[in-house]
């Protein structure tokens, strides 16, 4: 079983790599879009491999159902080039200041965590969906009534921003 | 190398690919697709750190819970952007929406 864990860790790592590399790079929007699915589906069977089965769930109904529809609705009410919304190469010193940022990050982030070990339990424990729903209700019901708030206030808010006006004002 | 500091490279991954991205693309859409990559890769790195260590389990998932909600919330707004942009200026590229630009 351990060397499945393995194997199946080393197939999804592989997704995501190969997903993020094409979100990131795709001339064309739309597969860029593609590209980030791959990616969400990859994350989410870490989490399936995490023993959370029910974040795996969310991760695909929220991103991959929600967001990523949302991004494929941008992007078809913008108006699409034809050779590709990112045909034109970027110039030389943006692509060296992205690389430059990415390594910088990169390196102090990866020596931190290659660097300070945290003891850890080895296997992933198991949390029930109803302490999650007993949390939400109970000691953390604050924070579950604050977001329900951020998400009416954000709805109302795109809908007042992309209102047409009929009468001119 | 420990089960967490693999899951926490992988995050890291995520975070960069989507750093480079923000800094490198030429569309807003483009941009909106890697910030949806660094949340991802942060809510990777909160359940592993929540789930391989002693910590509180179900604070970990609901906290990634919450950022999944957030960053709905957010793409719902920057799609809004977006439309409003795009009618007003014609395009959605970085070099065209520069009027404040000195």
């Amino acid at each position: 079983m351990e060397d499945m864990a393995k194997i199946a860790f080393g197939i999804y790592a592989l997704i995501i790599l190969g997903g993020s590399v094409l979100a990131v790079s795709a001339k064309s929007l739309v597969r860029a879009m593609v590209g980030l699915i791959a990616t969400l589906l990859g994350v989410a069977g870490m989490y399936m491999l995490l023993n959370s089965a029910f974040m795996a769930l969310m991760q695909i109904l929220i991103y991959v159902g929600a967001v990523c529809v949302l991004i494929f609705f941008a992007i078809m009410l913008t108006r699409a080039d034809a050779g590709g919304e990112e045909a034109d190469s970027a110039p030389v010193r943006q692509n060296a200041l992205a690389l430059l940022a990415v390594l910088v990050t990169g390196s102090v982030l990866g020596w931190l965590v290659l660097t300070r070990p945290q003891a850890t339990t080895g296997v992933p424990v198991e949390v029930s969906i109803e302490k999650l729903g007993l949390g939400l209700l109970g000691p953390y019901g604050l924070a579950f009534e604050l977001i329900s708030v951020v998400l009416l206030v954000s709805m109302a808010g795109a809908v007042l921003l992309a209102w047409e006006r009929r009468n001119g004002k | 190398m420990s089960p967490l500091v693999l899951y926490q490279l992988v995050a890291l991954i995520l975070l960069l690919a989507g750093l480079f991205g923000i800094t490198q693309r030429k569309t807003l859409v483009g941009m909106l697709i890697c910030v949806e990559l660094m949340l991802n890769g942060a809510g990777l790195s909160i359940v592993a750190a929540a789930q391989l260590t002693p910590a509180n389990a179900v604070l970990g998932q609901l906290g990634t819970l919450f950022v999944m909600g957030l960053a709905a919330a957010e793409a719902t707004l920057v799609l809004a952007i977006i439309v409003v942009i795009a009618r007003r200026f014609g395009s959605t590229k970085t070099s065209v929406v520069s009027t404040l630009k000195g």
